[in-house]
């Protein structure tokens, strides 16, 4: 589903924020991607939804080599992965339902599909009921289970979150990553960044790790 | 609602948002209509004014004493056949006289005692139905049996043609310049409806919106502010033609020269004009602020 090979990414020609990466991360397939600050995470994210080229090397998403898309294109590589970010990045003059549809007018759905899948997603992230709810009458949890509903929403199979915890507190995180499995469990791919070592070691999936650009460690059933 | 209508109804919110922003902005974009709308009217009124000068100016042809009133005839139809030429009149002495007369009215002394037979010649007064073949109709007119001498103003015609088009050029120049500065107004109030949006922005590109997607909205705001600018600014400037046009006329034909066009005659390309400029600063000036925001 993601696959990287050989790619690195230099920044101003001695900058390498990645150094010749190769990873394939398949379809159906839960992985965290760990690493101190400036191992290259965030650029790994970037390269994925084409918001930054690679130097070189090639990156397939769903089969499809993302370096010939042209620009115009872009936009539907991105329908195919439902980004997750740590400050929820909702709006907040918009309530629960207006959050989430926003995300299927953007990919020109009918009224109707809106409001079926408006309703599944928030069965799914367990927040049924909370449609007219502002994000600011929400918790943090709560935020976060909109914005993992947004990212649902077009039924991307790929679902990347970056330090989806990284504001919440253990008790909450470990909520999200629950409801993530669960996604997980049907069928969608998901990648997640995070500096949540506790959760990562419980969980016992697969850990690739980067620091200063290189994968450090790739285990199936890592730890942190 | 259909994506179509979700746009307009986003378009539309932003202009509601930004209301105080949107009412300056309409604001400035109508008085910079309606001055362009007023350098309209006066380029208008210069042309039309000068291309009757051009057209009434033609030319005088004196027929020699010794013609027939056949010859005459013959020559006057000669002149009608002449490309360009309007009409031909046939001013006989008599004529001439009472002419010199009544531009002496005041002055009588002056034709006391003069033989009206011998001072006054009788002649063709000749109009143009396109000024442009002024220099190769006099030279025919000079060239037909029987007329001596042909007067043509020529220097009144030139300086009148390089007057106007020294107007031309300037109201154009202006207009370029207001066009420039309503663009600049429109963008910037798009560009802070934009910033204000970022965050919308920036979450559309990573859920997959398209550019169009993205732009849609703004250029809607662009647009409804462009073209109610344009309507207010049409109805204020027409309200203001009427009324003081209904003042001018007097003036106009009493001087003889220089006339009002009835807005009748202008209107609609007033409203052409300030329809299409509304659409142009509006959709040109949101398209422009947007682009940064659109990069893949």
């Amino acid at each position: 589903m993601i696959e990287f090979v050989n790619v690195k990414k230099e920044y101003n020609h001695d900058v390498v924020a990645l150094d010749n990466i190769s990873l394939n991360i398949g379809k159906g397939e839960f992985a965290f991607l760990v690493g101190p600050s400036g191992s290259g995470k965030s650029t790994f994210l970037k390269l994925m939804i084409k918001e930054e080229e690679p130097t070189s090397g090639k990156i397939l998403i769903d089969g499809k080599d993302i370096g010939k898309l042209k620009n115009k294109d872009i936009p539907f590589l991105r329908r195919k992965i439902g980004f997750v970010f740590q400050d929820f990045r909702l709006l907040y003059d918009r309530d629960v339902y207006e959050n989430i549809s926003f995300a299927l007018r953007v990919i020109e759905c009918s009224e109707r599909e809106i409001k079926t899948q408006v309703k599944n997603v928030l069965e799914m992230v367990g927040l049924s009921g909370k449609e007219k709810y502002y994000p600011n009458q929400l918790s943090g949890g709560e935020q976060q289970r909109v914005a993992l509903a947004r990212a649902l929403a077009p039924k991307p199979p790929i679902i990347i979150a970056d330090e989806p915890t990284g504001n919440l507190d253990p008790i909450t995180a470990e909520e999200i990553f629950k409801t993530l499995l669960d996604i997980n469990a049907r069928g969608t791919t998901i990648l997640v960044v995070t500096h949540a070592k506790d959760i990562v070691n419980t969980l016992n999936r697969r850990v690739i790790a980067l620091d200063h650009g290189k994968i450090v460690k790739d285990e199936q059933k890592g730890g942190y | 609602m259909t994506t179509r209508t979700y746009l307009i109804k986003e378009g539309y919110d932003n202009l509601k948002k930004h209301g105080s922003k949107t009412f300056s902005t309409m604001l400035i974009i109508c008085a910079t209509m309606l001055v362009l709308g007023i350098f309209i009217i006066l380029f208008q009124n210069v042309n039309k004014n000068v291309e009757t000068v051009r057209l009434e100016q033609g030319l005088q042809a004196f027929i020699d004493d010794t013609a027939t009133d056949d010859e005459i005839e013959y020559m006057q139809d000669e002149i009608k056949q002449i490309e360009g030429v309007k009409e031909v009149k046939y001013i006989d002495k008599d004529m001439a006289y009472e002419d010199a007369k009544e531009a002496f009215k005041d002055q009588e002394y002056f034709l006391e005692g003069l033989d009206k037979v011998d001072i006054f010649p009788a002649s063709f007064v000749v109009t143009f139905s396109n000024i442009d073949q002024s220099s190769t109709i006099k030279t025919a007119v000079e060239k037909v049996d029987g007329i001596y001498k042909v007067k043509y103003n020529e220097t009144t015609i030139q300086a009148v043609i390089s007057v106007s088009k020294i107007v031309n050029i300037f109201l154009l120049g202006v207009g370029a310049v207001l066009l420039i500065v309503s663009i600049f107004i429109i963008s910037n109030t798009i560009k802070l409806a934009v910033y204000s949006n970022k965050r919308e922005i920036f979450i559309m590109r990573y859920i997959g919106a398209t550019n169009k997607f993205i732009r849609t909205p703004f250029v809607i705001e662009g647009t409804i502010m462009g073209l109610v600018s344009a309507i207010i600014s049409f109805i204020v400037i027409s309200i203001a033609y009427v009324l003081i046009y209904a003042r001018i006329p007097k003036v106009g034909s009493s001087l003889g020269v220089f006339g009002f066009l009835p807005y009748s005659t202008l209107w609609y390309q007033i409203l052409i004009v300030y329809v299409f400029l509304g659409l142009f600063i509006g959709i040109f000036g949101s398209a422009i602020s947007i682009k940064k925001y659109l990069k893949a």
